[in-house]
């Protein structure tokens, strides 16, 4: 009995070995790409890709991060009235896409997977930009999942009228160092979690998750 | 071979080994629930807080506020730790005193341990398969309540308080004898790291 215990400690520990072996040599994709932090075309210095009219009276700041449940929960709740707005001229979106919950994705690195392939849209076609942003809040894989795929968010992006040729630079991973740093900079800036909206650079406190109240405070803004 | 093989197996068996791990895990299992019920605290004394996934938390974002395995009893379940734990130490410092509880205290505190180690691994499981964050300090608990579940059955069935019939008893005293359930805890926790392995090695090299 002694012998055969020891015979499956010793396969565990073999198995355990060969396990930690094939993790270690294939780490999780952060090729070289991570290391340039270039900012996409059009972003802010404080780290945003900006969509809709640089003149509108009403700036909305929203960091957040694509794996993020309540950020897909607010996203149900305003994206449609957000749209509008900036469509309207009202509002100068200011998009923060975080990647600090790539924790959540079981090594696959979904958020800044994610949101390096917002960044390359809003670099090359910056028209697409709030399309992927909603396609990817509509399809958005459950916490703690490896999350969509590289080839389901090119999909995404595509069926949202990007084109196969920027789909294709998300495999360049070119903002992932950007990315990086900007969730760095949002959390020292005071951000303590996803989703946080600012309205002209204040914390909107209220209700995230109910139609109303954001599109309410946003009119209160715009007619001061 | 045989002499260190024979003291160890001596070690092993003594009071001070068995209640001296009991305490020590004892005492980290303390210490996770505390982490975590710091961390469930802070975030309900806030709702926006609760309603976001917040940078520090230790949990996922949408276990912390919604799911209802992270409250089960209404509660924050870390919060069975800090009431279970300080019972265990206490036990464990009164047995490397060389206090003997009576029978019944044994086999009380057998069953409702035994209950918190059937929580503790519906909780691993819910947070391997179903939450899918890597919690290390649930995992402290996990692998601690593990250990002292193991040093209090040892004594328990050492010093018959388990209330079995003399057949069973002396099955399991000849069991542990042999050192089978040391070997069975062992093969258990490597059993326990390479699920881990298998589905979280990646991120050890993030």
């Amino acid at each position: 009995v002694t012998a055969g215990g020891g015979a499956v400690i010793a396969v565990l520990l073999i198995a355990i070995v060969v396990s930690v072996a094939t993790a270690a040599r294939n780490p999780p994709a952060d090729g070289a790409a991570a290391a340039s932090d270039t900012p996409p075309a059009g972003a802010t210095p404080a780290g945003a890709l900006a969509v809709g009219d640089a003149a509108a009276p009403v700036t909305v700041e929203l960091y957040l991060d694509y794996m993020c449940p309540f950020c897909g929960r607010f996203e149900r709740a305003n994206g449609a009235e957000l749209e509008r707005l900036v469509a309207a001229g009202t509002v100068r979106l200011e998009l923060y896409p975080l990647s600090f919950l790539d924790r959540m994705s079981a090594g696959s690195r979904y958020s800044t997977r994610a949101a390096n392939a917002v960044a390359t849209v809003a670099d090359r076609t910056p028209d697409t930009l709030l399309a992927v942003h909603a396609a990817l809040f509509a399809n958005q894989p459950d916490e703690g999942s490896r999350g969509l795929s590289d080839d389901d968010i090119a999909g995404l992006a595509r069926r949202a009228g990007v084109s196969q040729q920027v789909t294709d630079a998300f495999d360049d991973r070119a903002f992932e160092g950007w990315i990086a740093g900007s969730t760095e900079e949002a959390f020292a800036g005071g951000i303590t979690g996803t989703p946080t909206v600012k309205i002209n650079g204040t914390v909107f406190p209220g209700d995230l998750y109910t139609v109303g109240p954001l599109t309410q405070a946003i009119g209160a803004a715009a007619s001061r | 071979v045989a002499a260190p093989l024979a003291v160890l197996h001596r070690v092993r068996h003594s009071n001070g080994w068995i209640f001296g791990t009991m305490l020590f895990s004892a005492c980290l299992s303390l210490l996770a629930s505390l982490v975590l019920s710091i961390d469930a605290v802070r975030l309900a004394a806030d709702p926006g807080t609760a309603l976001s996934c917040n940078i520090n938390s230790v949990l996922s974002c949408g276990t912390v506020a919604t799911s209802p395995q992270a409250q089960l009893f209404g509660f924050p379940n870390a919060f069975l730790g800090l009431m279970a734990e300080p019972v265990v130490i206490t036990i464990a410092v009164a047995g490397l005193g060389g206090v003997r509880f009576p029978r019944w205290f044994m086999f009380a505190a057998q069953v409702v341990y035994t209950l918190g180690v059937i929580f503790a691994y519906w909780l691993f499981y819910q947070s391997m398969f179903h939450i899918g964050a890597l919690c290390p300090w649930c995992l402290l608990v996990t692998v601690s309540t593990t250990l002292v579940f193991a040093t209090l059955t040892h004594v328990n069935i050492r010093d018959n308080n388990l209330l079995l019939p003399p057949r069973a008893h002396r099955a399991l005293t000849s069991a542990i004898d042999a050192d089978l359930d040391a070997t069975v805890v062992i093969i258990w926790l490597l059993g326990l790291t390479l699920v881990v392995v298998l589905k979280y090695g990646s991120l050890l090299f993030g």
